[in-house]
């Protein structure tokens, strides 16, 4: 019963996700002069340095190393755009929450939302670069979809909790972007999972952006199957966090325009 | 819970924690913590124990002084803040007007901010197709439509802003205090478009000081009185007494 509700209200309520959605993904480059040309350089520029950087700092034997960093950082750039913004979503529109009604949870799904969009137009350069480094693709490339969709509902969960958190705690903000930064080298992006001394691989199996990011790379970069008990896992476990994530919205929501 | 009722207000109290200077981080409340200057957050009651039903197609008017718990009472209405006790429920498609422009975007276009501001009250792209050439014509802004929001002067703004909210096909509107918009002819024009609403049989609640639109324009007035119903009844009788008090 309740959660038709959830599901109706959000229906009538449509239009204002998508107009979110496009002003996030619009508002963001306007007035610039390359406009909605960055959405694409933003992470082009970034990999140049990346792809430049690393190599030399870090030795990792693999065939193509470009490649094999680029389907991880791209989903985990997501993940981390998407959680901090996500993180600030609520207190940035204080304002409008002081003065008109509409489900709340809207702002948290649209951030979310616009990133995953910004994620899917990004992934456009790394076919790109799939092809003409020659790694190619292979028909592993239908797990790609349900991979995006677990990362979706894990990053909308914990939007949802730390979004509205940080209206009564605003140090969860910066809380928040050093566990990112944290994450970046807790999770197998410029490295291989194997470089890691034994003592720390119990982070990698805790870290659900880990095992994703393995699950990208076994399907775009070493054309095979992921980990089918991972997937499961994390299927599940993205379904548990996403609904935990929203109980938890909804209770707190009740005193936002009070602590904004 | 009659079919008739718009909004239902049932034993409502609001509280608010008084802070003085809020200590909003961790870092601040150690500091304030250890200066023995946690102050206890004082509570103050807004509103008492207020029930009050209003029906459908009434025109009511929340009159009262300053702090009083007038605004306090309609955002409760819009769910823009929820009771500390009691219950509210409201029948219908609701709008409130507390702030004009809540929600515009000053880089965006005036026909761009139609479709933002129009889709936070809940219309769908379609119902905004519809009703887009009405609101522009209402706002007799012309071909300012097409710039930014940015560029205009405030008149300009708030004719935008109050033409949005009253085309919005809503069943009940809350408003507050927003009444003196633009010049003389854009005011009257707007008071003619809330009669015209209110003739179509929609649920209207006003909260104002000026006593003359109350006069002419509500139905039923309701006296709030330090968080609590002074009087309700007849616009008449209640602005009698309310001016022999306050007058």
């Amino acid at each position: 019963m309740i959660r038709m509700n959830v599901f109706k209200e959000l229906y009538n309520y449509r239009e204002l996700l998508k107009t979110n959605i496009k002003k996030e993904i619009r508002g963001k480059y306007k007035g610039s002069w390359l406009g909605i040309l960055w959405t694409f350089l933003n992470p082009l520029l970034m990999l140049a340095v990346y792809a430049f950087v690393f190599p030399y700092i870090l030795r990792v034997d693999v065939d193509n190393y470009t490649i094999f960093m680029i389907v991880a950082l791209i989903p985990w750039n997501f993940f981390t755009t998407a959680v901090q913004t996500g993180t600030n979503s609520v207190v940035i529109e204080g304002n409008i929450l002081k003065k008109v009604y509409f489900p709340r949870e809207i702002i948290p799904i649209s951030t979310t939302t616009s990133q995953l969009i910004n994620f899917l137009i990004t992934c456009l350069i790394m076919v790109v670069f799939i092809i003409f480094s020659g790694v190619g693709f292979s028909w592993h490339i239908i797990f790609f979809p349900l991979l995006v969709l677990i990362q979706y509902l894990i990053t909308l969960g914990l939007s949802f909790v730390l979004s509205a958190v940080t209206v009564f705690v605003r140090d969860v903000s910066h809380f928040v972007s050093v566990v990112l930064m944290l994450g970046f080298y807790a999770t197998p992006i410029v490295y291989l999972s194997s470089m890691l001394p034994q003592k720390f691989q119990i982070f990698l199996k805790i870290n659900p952006m880990a095992q994703l990011v393995e699950a990208y790379r076994s399907v775009l970069y070493y054309h095979q199957l992921p980990d089918m008990t991972m997937l499961a896992i994390w299927g599940f476990g993205s379904i548990v966090i996403v609904v935990l994530g929203y109980i938890i919205f909804k209770k707190l929501e009740k005193s936002f325009v009070e602590e904004l | 819970m009659e079919k008739n009722t718009a909004i239902e207000v049932n034993h409502v109290s609001k509280d608010f924690k008084l802070y003085y200077d809020k200590a909003n981080t961790l870092k601040e409340k150690l500091l304030f913590f250890s200066k023995k200057n946690r102050d206890k957050n004082d509570i103050h009651h807004v509103l008492k124990d207020i029930s009050l039903d209003i029906k459908k197609g009434e025109s009511v008017a929340l009159i009262g002084t300053n702090g009083s718990g007038k605004s306090t009472l309609l955002k409760l209405m819009t769910k823009i803040i929820y009771p500390t006790k009691g219950k509210i429920h409201t029948y219908g498609k609701l709008t409130s007007l507390l702030e004009l422009g809540a929600g515009f975007h000053n880089d965006f276009t005036g026909r761009e901010n139609i479709y933002f501001n129009a889709s936070i009250f809940g219309l769908t792209r379609k119902e905004i197709d519809e009703k887009i050439d009405e609101i522009i014509n209402f706002s007799e802004l012309g071909d300012f439509i097409d710039n930014p929001v940015r560029t205009y002067s405030s008149g300009m703004y708030m004719r935008l802003a109050f033409s949005i909210a009253i085309n919005v096909q809503a069943e009940i509107l809350l408003i507050d205090e927003i009444l003196a918009v633009g010049d003389q002819h854009f005011q009257e024009k707007c008071f003619n478009k809330l009669r015209e609403l209110k003739k179509s049989g929609k649920t209207i609640v006003i909260v104002t000081h000026n006593m003359k639109q109350v006069e002419e324009f509500c139905d039923r007035a309701v006296w709030l009185y330090q968080g609590q119903i002074r009087m309700d009844g007849e616009v008449k009788d209640v602005l009698k007494e309310y001016l022999k008090v306050c007058g």
